[in-house]
């Protein structure tokens, strides 16, 4: 299945994109699509799917946009 | 007294006169400095109903404790006065040196009373003041004066100074800074305009009191470096405030044409990729590592620094993805030193009001050259036009009739910060309730609300979040003085901040003790408000009608066919009254006045208005 991945604010440079479609293997839950990303996983995050947010054993479906994000406290 | 300088500077323009005077350590420590000082000093001084534009109304620049010392992002002042837009009390904080310069001179605040014969700066040093000829400058905008200012006093000095917009009484002009940012957006500019005050310069030569200086010098100098080490690691400021645009354009949050969308497929165009990629240089407040001010070229070559309200309200609001043409709409604003967010609002505002059908006029989303006249109208108070702009999207509103209130992006008048909570319940209410008006800098929580809680929940968690960001946000760090960023970007630990205020004061508080001075603070803004409209109603904590409006639903998206639901809003608002003890029009009642020590206060608003003995709910223990 195809999953766009979108990161968000510093994670893009950590990660080294910004956007990017990825073709993962049968069913995969959204901790697994972030393990596979290079990111630090000690950073406080908010993973949101298709605009709403995930929790990390949520299963994910072809097509969905997984939005990673640092939390942001609203300037 | 440790930890304040004791004194008030009081300048009467009028008179051309200057005191200073002394408050007492109980005053102090009721109110503690910035936004404590100015609401006291404002509730006691002035009269409701007052001209906010007349000689009557007073400027408070206000300090804390903390405020101006080499420690992290401690280089902030609170400007208050009756607001022009909302019609009761509006503050603002600003980045500036006059944060230390004031203190260092002698004082924790300062009053400024009257009008001027003429145009006047105000020249501050230590037990001096000198009223001074501002003609050569009047007229001219904010860059333009701080050179000018620079160049006679050297740019060590602190400066307060107001452009075109502040000198027009454009009732959304701000008071500008070179060395941060601008602040005040209820209008300080324009009371400052009003005094024909257009500049206000501050130095001083003394050392600020602290209980033990040693001890905050190794403290605050660990700590800025603590502050940017972390910035560092996290990479927060590579595109500071700007890297949210692209997040709430993810989660159909970002407000597009006047609110109406909350998505769009250009957004891209202006996030905070974008931003940093045309960085020109990088700017800060004073006493802050982490800097999070990035500037780029505007369309006319001029260096112009965003920031994500910035964009979001002269960007994507208005559906302007050319980024140099928001860096221009941008600098125009900081130029003629008027508010971006509500400028963005009432631009935002007309075209949307043209295209319903409420007025008449030539100017439609997306019309960049077009906005950047409008804001010089604006500015100017040019023709009908420009003095409808001048007067803010809400004023606006009533002039045009036909139901457009509705989409007049505001709430008691001041207008919404860039989030666009169509169907985001819990910031709607922090918009509703935020004590000057729909201000974001008081509690943001849709991460919170997106991550701990179901978007369409309105249940009392939510509420109970507001509050402990009010206490925080609205509270602490605009009475301390200083900039939230550390915490609320890096989580740099909040009890940092009693540790900061302990050491300049010799006091021993705690998280507690600072709560019941923010609660205290957020109920004398309410008596404020009660004072200046008796009539006072729940009604006048509801965000814009349009996001109730089912027929102003998304089409597609992660929020298509929803939107708030007035019913559970209103409940949701009760949760808010109940945790806060405040009565059903959402005021503070008497058992909570006595409790906060303000039964002096609330007999001074029973002149105007009826108080409640008490609520029908057990208050939340405090
Ligand atoms: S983080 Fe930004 S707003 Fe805060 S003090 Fe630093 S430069 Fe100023």
């Amino acid at each position: 299945m195809k999953i766009t991945v979108k990161l968000i604010g510093p994670l893009i440079y950590e990660a080294g994109f910004s956007e990017k479609a990825i073709t993962l293997p049968g069913s995969v839950t959204a901790g697994a699509l972030v393990a596979r990303i290079k990111i630090d996983k000690k950073r406080p995050t908010i993973i949101t799917r298709n605009g709403a947010s995930v929790e990390l054993s949520d299963i994910l479906e072809d097509g969905d946009r997984v939005v990673i994000s640092h939390i942001y406290s609203g300037g | 007294m440790n930890g304040w300088t004791g004194n008030i500077l009081r300048v009467n323009l009028t008179a051309k006169t200057y005191k200073k005077e002394t408050f007492s350590e109980e005053f102090a420590r009721t109110w503690i400095g910035g936004r404590g000082f100015a609401v006291k000093i404002l509730y006691d001084e002035l009269q409701p109903g007052i001209d906010p534009l007349g000689p009557e109304n007073k400027l408070i620049v206000a300090l804390g404790p903390i405020a101006g010392i080499p420690a992290p992002n401690t280089g902030k002042a609170v400007v208050a006065a009756k607001s022009p837009l909302t019609g009761f009390y509006g503050d603002g904080n600003l980045g500036t040196r006059v944060s230390e310069q004031l203190r260092k001179a002698g004082y924790d605040a300062m009053i400024v009373e009257g009008k001027a014969e003429g145009p006047t700066m105000l020249y501050i040093e230590d037990d001096k003041v000198e009223f001074l000829p501002a003609g050569e400058v009047w007229g001219k905008g904010t860059y333009a004066t701080n050179d000018w200012i620079y160049a006679k006093y050297g740019k060590g000095v602190g400066v307060l100074n107001i452009g075109q917009g502040g000198e027009n009484m454009v009732r959304y002009a701000v008071v500008r800074s070179l060395e941060g940012r601008s602040g005040g957006r209820p209008g300080m500019g324009a009371v400052m305009g009003s005094k024909l005050l257009k500049a206000l310069v501050v130095k001083g030569t003394r050392p600020i009191p602290q209980a033990d200086p040693q001890a905050m010098k190794a403290l605050g100098f660990g700590d800025l470096k603590t502050v940017g080490q972390i910035d560092k690691e996290t990479g927060w400021s590579i595109q500071g405030t700007d890297a949210i645009l692209a997040w709430c354009n993810e989660v159909a949050g970002l407000p597009v044409r006047n609110f109406r969308k909350t998505r769009h497929a250009d957004a891209w165009k202006i996030d905070g990729e974008r931003v940093n990629a045309a960085r020109v240089a990088t700017y800060g407040c004073p006493n802050c590592t982490m800097r999070c001010g990035i500037t780029i070229h505007d369309r006319e070559g001029r260096e112009s620094e965003l920031d994500y309200e910035n964009v979001g309200l002269l960007g994507s609001n208005l559906e302007i993805f050319d980024l140099d043409q928001v860096g221009s709409l941008n600098y125009l604003c900081d130029e003629y030193g008027i508010d971006t967010m509500s400028a963005g609002c009432a631009l935002s505002f007309y075209a949307d009001a043209i295209d319903h059908g409420a007025t008449k006029g030539d100017f439609k989303f997306g019309d960049a050259e077009r906005a950047k006249e409008l804001l010089g109208l604006a500015a100017r108070r040019e023709g009908k036009l420009g003095n409808l702009l001048a007067d803010g999207s809400l004023r606006m509103a009533r002039e045009f009739g036909h139901g457009s209130e509705a989409y007049a992006m505001q709430v008691k008048g001041l207008d919404v910060a860039a989030y666009n909570c169509k169907f985001i319940p819990g910031q709607a209410l922090a918009f509703g309730v935020a004590a000057i008006g729909a201000h974001h800098r008081e509690a943001w929580i849709i991460t919170f609300e997106l991550k701990n809680t179901t978007r369409d929940s309105y249940g009392p968690e939510k509420a109970a979040k507001v509050i402990e960001l009010q206490r925080i946000r609205g509270g602490m760090f605009e009475f301390l003085v200083a900039c939230r960023f550390p915490w609320i970007e890096l989580g740099w630990p909040l009890d940092n901040y009693p540790k900061y205020f302990n050491a300049a004061t010799g006091l021993n508080w705690t998280l507690e003790d600072m709560w019941k001075v923010a609660d205290r603070i957020y109920a004398l803004i309410k008596l404020h408000y009660l004072r200046e409209f008796p009539q006072a109603s729940r009604k006048d904590d509801y965000p814009p009608a349009v996001w109730f409006d089912k027929s102003n639903v998304d089409t597609e998206g992660p929020i298509a066919g929803k939107c708030l639901d007035l019913g559970k809003y209103d409940r949701l608002l009760q949760h808010y009254y109940d945790q806060r003890g405040y009565d059903e029009r959402g005021i503070p009642t008497k058992e909570l006045l006595n409790k906060l020590g303000l039964s002096k206060e609330a007999a001074a608003a029973e002149k105007c208005a009826k108080l409640s003995e008490r609520t029908s709910q057990p208050q939340a223990a405090r």
